[in-house]
């Protein structure tokens, strides 16, 4: 019953909710982007981050750096922490935390499966991928032919099968097939995890539907745009889109017709808290539609952390954690590249 | 007799005067042809370097925005392929510029493999005045190039389209606008590198005249 979960919540989850609002105490601050922005090697960024939570996961690498090695290093802190939550997690919340990385494994199979197609070697290909999407079986998957094979010798015994029953195909694998696999994978999995926090009730699903119903969205748009100009028809787009969310149904119908950016604005902006994004871009413009919409999610995120006693706090902490990531990796290119003018151009402030 | 004589060596002076002029004017258009084949070096030089600096940017943009898993060098393609772009050299029989053009082809068709990898292998072998290709692609294979029919440029740009779109498929069908406008930056800069070599070549010709000219003047 919604409003009673400060009786029992505790009981279970007490702890780890102080333990993740902890970890949300150290989130970088707009003083430590500022010093951040104002580096003028990796080597700067490195030591501005000693002072941080990622201090201990950079001390040891030597110079010179790479920016992938920053974005490596302050990955395995997000790690570190989610174990470390999952493994004292008890059922529901355990099933929860394993939600939030079955994306990363849907990313990590559609690059081995890539990768082999395209005759890389497969530990190479294991290196890439991430480390909240791993699990046993990973490697087999490059000596699948097509996706019947996938799912029958590796993906039958992880928590992607049950998303595979739209995939099974015996065409061979190659880039479009691959492409339809990922996203309808994706498409399986928002719905379902979308299912399993309205069945968890309360405060819970509140504010997961919001965040979840957010996520579909922001992929409906981008696999439009993205599609924009391609061989996909307009009914295997309008089959990527997931059914749920504030442009469920209608806003799909439209958004499946569209042929460039501006119809795609002009069905956004029939919609209230997609306007205020959109109404940042200029007509025919693109290119800060990606941080218009990450800066939209960081506030739903950040609003999560006002309510207690729901295990949305924990979906949001991960996420934040994974921007804070992505702003360090676009530093750190941006110093890299000697181009610091252009480093405000997608750095998302979260506090 | 004498005003005859006199005639005769006027007329001699006036012409080794206007041959003079002639050489004179012929080495300052030396001169001007020089500088002005620098200046389009050094103004190309900079133009690379911009439009390599925005194609690294956008690259980096669109990995922030499609994901590292999804750009990355682990994804590329190691197949064979046919080239979808290769550079053409060809010679100028030009007493005056008798040095090689390069031509770069852009996105040439890639339908057909082996048959005309051997067709063209033969061509090669035969001497011939005719352009001889050479590869400098990112792929092993062998370009064909796309016949350019006037009066259809819409299918001609249908298919450069394709072409891209093919290139970037190794980073999946649906990739970001931002990946796009990263591979135009680096077709740019592919032209751009060609305009250089070209004028780097004429800017060593002339180079060359003008240092002959002065070392025959001063000798």
């Amino acid at each position: 019953m919604y409003g009673f979960e400060a009786l029992t919540f505790n009981v279970h989850a007490g702890y780890l909710e102080a333990i993740v609002r902890g970890h949300r105490a150290g989130l970088l601050t707009a003083a430590d982007y500022n010093n951040l922005c104002q580096c003028e090697t990796l080597d700067d960024i490195k030591m501005h981050l000693s002072a941080t939570e990622y201090g201990p996961y950079l001390q040891n690498e030597p110079s010179p750096l790479h920016t992938t090695t920053i974005v490596e290093k302050c990955t395995l802190k997000l790690v570190e922490d989610y174990k470390h939550m999952l493994c004292q997690a008890t059922e529901p919340l355990s099933t929860f935390l394993e939600y939030i990385t079955y994306g990363h494994m849907i990313d990590n199979v559609v690059l081995i499966v890539t990768g082999t197609l395209h005759e890389r070697d497969v530990h190479e290909l294991l290196e890439k991928c991430h480390p909240l999407g791993m699990f046993d079986s990973i490697a087999t998957l490059a000596v699948a032919q097509n996706m019947r094979e996938l799912y029958r010798l590796v993906l039958v015994d992880t928590p992607l099968a049950p998303y595979f029953s739209e995939c099974i195909t015996s065409e061979d694998l190659d880039d479009m097939n691959i492409e339809i696999m990922r996203n309808t994978l994706y498409k399986a999995y928002l719905e379902d995890f979308y299912r399993f926090c309205r069945k968890l009730g309360g405060a819970t699903a509140e504010i997961m539907s919001d965040l979840l119903s957010f996520e579909a969205d922001r992929r409906a748009v981008n696999i439009t745009i993205n599609s924009i100009g391609t061989e996909l028809t307009r009914d295997d787009r309008k089959k990527l889109y997931s059914n749920f969310g504030l442009l469920y149904p209608y806003g799909h119908e439209e958004l499946a017709i569209c042929e460039d950016i501006d119809q795609v604005r002009g069905v956004m902006e029939k919609y209230p808290p997609y306007q205020s994004i959109f109404s940042k871009l200029s007509y025919g413009e693109s290119q800060m539609l990606d941080k218009a919409f990450y800066e939209e999610e960081v506030k739903r995120l950040c609003l999560a952390f006002e309510q207690q006693f729901h295990y949305g706090v924990f979906f949001a902490y991960m996420r934040l954690r994974e921007q804070e990531i992505r702003n360090l990796m676009w530093i750190s290119e941006c110093v890299a590249q000697n181009q610091k003018s252009r480093v405000h151009d997608s750095v998302v402030f979260i506090f | 007799m004498e005003e005859q004589d006199q005639m005769q060596s006027s007329i001699e002076v006036e012409e080794v005067e206007e041959q003079q002029r002639e050489g004179k004017r012929l080495e300052e258009e030396n001169v001007v042809r020089f500088l002005d084949s620098l200046d389009s070096y050094v103004t190309l030089l900079d133009s690379l370097s911009s439009t390599l600096r925005q194609g690294w940017l956008e690259l980096a943009s669109a990995r922030q925005s499609m994901g590292a898993s999804r750009i990355n060098g682990a994804l590329l393609d190691l197949k064979s392929h046919s080239a979808a772009t290769s550079l053409q050299v060809t010679h100028h029989d030009d007493e005056i510029l008798n040095q090689p053009h390069f031509t770069l082809c852009k996105w040439a068709s890639s339908k057909n493999g082996y048959g005309d990898e051997k067709l063209r292998e033969n061509k090669l072998q035969t001497n011939s005045d005719g352009p001889q290709l050479r590869h400098r692609s990112q792929f092993a294979g062998t370009p064909e190039k796309i016949p350019e029919t006037k009066g259809a440029p819409l299918i001609v740009d249908d298919q450069v389209q394709k072409e891209r779109t093919k290139s970037l498929s190794m980073f999946g069908t649906l990739v970001s606008p931002k990946l796009r406008a990263a591979q135009l930056s680096f077709e740019t800069a592919l032209e751009t590198l060609v305009e250089i070599a070209n004028v780097r070549l004429t800017m060593l010709s002339t180079s060359d005249q003008v240092r002959k000219e002065l070392e025959g003047t001063e000798g």
